[in-house]
């Protein structure tokens, strides 16, 4: 395919991966994904802003073979998917040089055993004139690694934010005419990579406001000619308010636990919360973070499994920590034969969850109408506090 | 000067170290590091830290 013209001499060079379905092994994407370079023609320089993921360079090459002459290409992070294939460019176009930040000189090496000598870096704020051209580099740590950065195009008003605003979506298209469909597909993108990093991300958003900016074009995914939806996005996921929603992922062996989620989840309903529930068997990791985002409380479901927690419940509580969200409460429920650890073992994977723990309901077999009158107070309390904190 | 650990990924800052590749020299106590700063392993920020004991 050849590259796609998005301006005069600014060119998409990217590679469509249409039939990607996990990424880093472990969030699904359903709609496939992209890798995004850019090329832009200064009167003077030339330039490529990223690179793709080395399964793909083959891409990317067949783009650059009418491509005399490159004389910078931008590293914005040093991930593989975006600076997989520089080896390959630097070896094609023997004097250009990689542009860094200074974190990411010493990943390129690490990483990709670039020579030091082929990387120069700019400082935060940095300008780089290419004849009519001119860039600037923003330093944007931790989105979502600590030497990520963004370029601003000036004359053109365009941000190249590299891993911000991206979204895990493959398109023919440069634009997504449907948003809901990018707005989604950027939510997972955000809910896997960008959490963590909610607080800096804030800062970040602030800092790029200055910037007047008419196209986005991230590193995964379609660009953005109308950057209102995708900017207010990311300010109400970075936000610290949170929505009237609980969400419950669990698993169920012999349907104990089932029913306990099935009475929570009506008794929550009727008082006017939002429930979004996940069966971890079967349920796709994906939708679980997203809906991380914005909950304002997760109860927990498990079963006694080998006398502790389900391991599959483990699995997602370890992910739910590492993601970081902004959940204000939590709980756990479940059920038990005889005996065993399983709140314990739960409780000590969510440490990085700054939550109010609400009172556990754990029901030995069965449940009776007296677990259900638990489950009723869990539900009442619920709603209390989220009354307490102005969400309803 | 106290130690500080990050209660999310354990990182510790040791204030005779400092944090250089932050341009944080050796000798800064943690209370005097700018709010600007962030646990370098994991983006945290500094209210994320507890003193070690």
């Amino acid at each position: 395919m050849e590259p796609k013209e998005i301006k005069e001499n600014i060119f998409w060079m990217g590679a469509i991966d249409w039939d990607r379905r996990l990424f880093d092994a472990l969030i699904p994407i359903p709609d496939g994904t992209s890798y995004n370079a850019y090329m832009i023609y200064g009167k003077d320089k030339t330039v490529l802003l990223d690179t793709v993921d080395p399964s793909m360079s083959g891409v990317l090459m067949s783009k650059l073979e009418h491509v005399k002459n490159i004389d910078f290409i931008i590293s914005h992070h040093a991930e593989q998917d975006h600076s997989g294939t520089i080896p390959e460019v630097l070896a094609k176009y023997g004097t250009a040089q990689v542009i860094a930040s200074s974190k990411g000189k010493p990943m390129l090496v690490d990483h990709l055993h670039i020579p030091g000598d082929r990387i120069i870096t700019v400082e935060d704020g940095a300008t780089l004139d290419l004849g009519g051209k001119t860039l600037e580099f923003i330093y944007t740590p931790w989105v979502h690694w600590p030497e990520t950065m963004v370029t601003y195009l000036r004359e053109d008003k365009m941000l190249f934010s590299c891993d911000l605003f991206g979204s895990h979506l493959a398109l023919s298209e440069l634009y997504c005419t449907e948003e809901w469909k990018v707005c989604e597909a950027a939510k997972r993108y955000y809910a896997e990579v960008m959490m963590p990093f909610r607080t800096n991300i804030k800062k970040h958003l602030e800092k790029l406001e200055k910037y007047a900016t008419d196209i986005i074009a991230p590193s995964h995914g379609p660009l953005y000619n109308d950057t209102e939806c995708i900017i207010r996005s990311h300010k109400d996921w970075v936000s610290d308010s949170v929505h009237n929603k609980v969400i419950i992922p669990y698993v169920s062996m012999h349907g104990s636990t089932q029913l306990l989620v099935d009475h929570l989840t009506d008794a929550l309903t009727v008082r006017g919360i939002t429930v979004e529930r996940f069966d971890l068997t079967v349920t796709d990791l994906g939708k679980l973070a997203i809906s991380l985002v914005d909950a304002a409380t997760m109860i927990v479901g498990s079963p006694t499994v080998l006398t502790g927690a389900h391991p599959i419940v483990i699995s997602a509580a370890f992910l739910a920590n590492a993601l970081r969200p902004k959940l204000k409460f939590a709980s756990i429920i479940g059920s038990y034969g005889w005996g065993g650890k399983m709140i314990e073992d739960i409780q000590k994977t969510i440490p990085n969850l700054k939550v109010q723990m609400l009172e556990p309901v754990l029901i030995k077999g069965k449940p009776d109408s007296q677990a259900f009158s638990a489950l009723d107070k869990l539900a009442d309390e619920i709603a209390a506090k989220h009354h307490e904190i102005n969400i309803r | 000067m106290k130690k500080y650990r990050c209660t999310i990924c354990g990182y510790i800052y040791d204030p005779s170290l400092g944090d250089p590749e932050n341009n944080i020299s050796p000798g800064t106590d943690f209370n005097d590091l700018p709010d600007s700063w962030v646990c370098p392993l994991c983006g945290a920020m500094k209210d994320e830290f507890e003193a070690e004991e």
